[in-house]
């Protein structure tokens, strides 16, 4: 069991792939946003690579350890310390019953995963222990944690001292620059061969107006076919509008002239066009942008966005560490 | 229109977009449902889900266990095995829900936005207005006048598109801009040619002016209508209105806080699109109630 002292910044319990099946009903996936990251870090305490762990945010929980653990800390740099003294990134530790794990503010990237030999063990809700806090689903109560209350934890059998080899880790730099990729599609049809030559060659602003729903971008204006432009009237009004339809996990969402990537708790259906996805491989680098980072998207094929997310799922195993 | 052809669109990895027309019609939306249905049934290995929207549905795969050109080709197939549409049959529930229109909560809301955000004609009375109805009762009458169709699920969980199957009943409305911040819980609103009830306390653009006691999600899964499942809407199942005053609608709200509340509805029908075709022929569509 563990004791949450500061919760830190909107912390919360998630599992990969989050909740599966039920999309069509309006609950997105929900999970880690930086899956690579959080796999290794459960691969780092003997779990299955998708076993419920904490994702932290921007500014990490100090939590106390009621029983000893295995535990590994991974992703985004916020300086954790174990009872005061500095502990290793992308390794798996043994805590005491009473020693407090502490997280700060995030110096390099955004998110940062804890993971506890054993998994933290709350009750399934939809086939998911991930947390929506916006229909107050999963994790703990629903949202995020909170000073005063306890994390279950699993059964564990597991080792520390081992560590994720460099060349598996994601690579978390001091650049704020990301280059992202992105698909065409579905609605690429919808915006025209201008708008297309900018979207892979201007710089894109990450508003700070941005979260686990939706990442909003500053850019130029966007303009478009007469697809978008002459329509029939209950696609609505303005030429970002088509009727409903189900929105892609990652898709780059055209809401009037503002693009919101839609990430890992975003709505499944709406009134706007997507002229481009972000594909699943990419949304580590999302996850750990910052308000005013800048992205460059870089178009890849399907196939190629298959291929980049077959990459990252080889390293998230046991092979990976040392 | 509806295309013969659907055109498959990739989202990324892991979503295709298949695109069945691009109108707002029944007859789009029922292909789209008719189409969902067989490709569940087929249980193609690698479709994880499907979104099934007004004319598309989202299909999510697995591109470990299929391909995108197969997923194309599969899917297609069964888009071709649905030879006339007339032919087609769905099995569709009805769900009567008890509505106090124009009720104090949404006139708050109205209220409230009109204080916070800006101001604008109150929702009934432009409901009246744009659709050149004679007055307030004539508002109720044309919305609780007739069966709508569940077109699609999503956005919010428990959220649905109603679409009204009467064309003597559809009421337009532009959205709100900007959106309200919320909205009351359970609050029924007009958008575009659109119905919804809001499942909760949200965000919206539509035009409110009714309110219904009887929950459509329940996280807790307290009342029966919620034991098999959190959301109450399945697409194809039909809604009706039905007007009730401020005691029966206090009532009901008391069998839902009692945790006794029993949703009323009928599971014993399937929905004839031939049949539905033929009705449509003996009414005048520009008729009103």
């Amino acid at each position: 069991m563990i004791s949450v002292i500061k919760p830190g910044l909107e912390t919360s319990v998630q599992d990969w792939p989050g909740r599966i099946g039920y999309w069509e009903q309006g609950f997105p996936p929900s999970g880690p946003f930086d899956s690579w990251s959080f796999r290794l870090a459960n691969v780092l305490v003997g779990n299955q690579p998708g076993e419920a762990g904490l994702e932290c945010q921007f500014m990490g929980p100090t939590l106390r350890f009621e029983r000893a653990a295995i535990i590994a800390v991974t992703g985004a740099e916020m300086n954790p310390t174990l009872d005061g003294a500095p502990l290793e990134l992308w390794a798996s530790h043994v805590v005491k019953a009473g020693q407090i794990l502490a997280l700060g503010p995030a110096r390099k990237g955004a998110r940062s995963y804890i993971a506890v030999a054993g998994g933290i063990d709350v009750p399934p809700v939809l086939g998911s222990r991930s947390t929506f806090h916006m229909a107050g689903i999963g994790g703990i109560e629903g949202h995020a944690i909170k000073a005063g209350q306890t994390l279950p934890v699993g059964e564990s059998k597991s080792v520390p001292g081992r560590r994720v080899k460099p060349a598996a880790r994601p690579t978390i730099g001091e650049s704020r620059v990301w280059q992202i990729e992105a698909v065409r599609g579905p609605n690429d049809d919808w915006v025209d061969e201008a708008a297309h030559q900018r979207f892979v060659s201007v710089d894109w602003k990450l508003q700070a107006r941005s979260n686990r729903t939706g990442y909003r971008l500053d850019g130029p204006e966007w303009t478009f076919t007469p697809r978008a432009t002459n329509k029939r009237p209950e696609h609505g009004e303005h030429p970002s509008n088509v009727l409903d339809h189900g929105y892609p996990v990652g898709t780059v969402n055209l809401c009037g002239q503002t693009p919101i990537i839609l990430v890992v708790d975003a709505p499944s259906t709406g009134g706007f066009i997507n002229p481009y996805t972000v594909p699943s491989a990419a949304f580590w680098k999302l996850a750990q942008a910052k308000p005013n980072d800048i992205f460059k998207f870089n178009l890849v094929t399907v196939d190629q966005a298959h291929e980049l997310r077959r990459a990252i799922d080889r390293l998230c195993t046991p092979a990976s560490l040392e | 229109m509806i295309y013969d052809e659907p055109r498959f669109l990739p989202g990324g990895d892991k979503f295709i977009e298949m695109e069945l027309g691009d109108e707002m019609s029944f007859d789009c939306n029922f292909l789209v449902h008719s189409v969902a249905a067989l490709i569940r049934q087929a249980k193609i290995k690698g479709i994880v889900e499907l979104v099934p929207e007004l004319s598309t549905i989202m299909i999510s795969y697995d591109g470990d266990q299929i391909s995108f050109a197969d997923v194309v080709r599969e899917v297609g197939a069964l888009r071709r095995s649905i030879g006339s549409l007339e032919d087609q049959e769905l099995d569709s529930r009805l769900i009567y829900f008890p509505v106090l229109y124009v009720d104090p909560w949404t006139r708050a809301c109205y209220d409230d936005y009109c204080a916070k955000i800006a101001k604008k004609e109150w929702d009934p009375e432009l409901l009246v207005r744009v659709n050149n109805l004679a007055n307030l009762q004539q508002l109720i009458r044309v919305h609780s006048g007739c069966e709508y169709w569940v077109a699609a699920l999503g956005f919010w969980p428990g959220l649905a598109s109603h679409m009204p199957l009467d064309p003597r009943c559809v009421l337009t409305a532009p959205k709100y801009n900007p959106p309200r911040t919320w909205t009351p819980k359970q609050a029924i609103g007009v958008g575009g040619g659109l119905c919804a009830i809001y499942p909760d306390q949200t965000p919206g653009g539509y035009q409110i002016f009714a309110r219904t006691p009887a929950p459509i999600w329940e996280p807790t899964q307290t009342l029966p209508a919620f034991k098999q499942s959190l959301a109450l809407f399945r697409p194809g199942d039909r809604v009706r209105f039905v007007p009730v005053d401020r005691e029966e609608y206090d009532y009901v709200e008391r069998k839902v806080t009692e945790g006794t509340y029993q949703h009323v509805v009928s599971d014993f029908q399937k929905f004839s699109i031939k049949r539905y075709h033929a009705w449509l022929a003996t009414i005048d569509p520009k008729e009103r109630f």
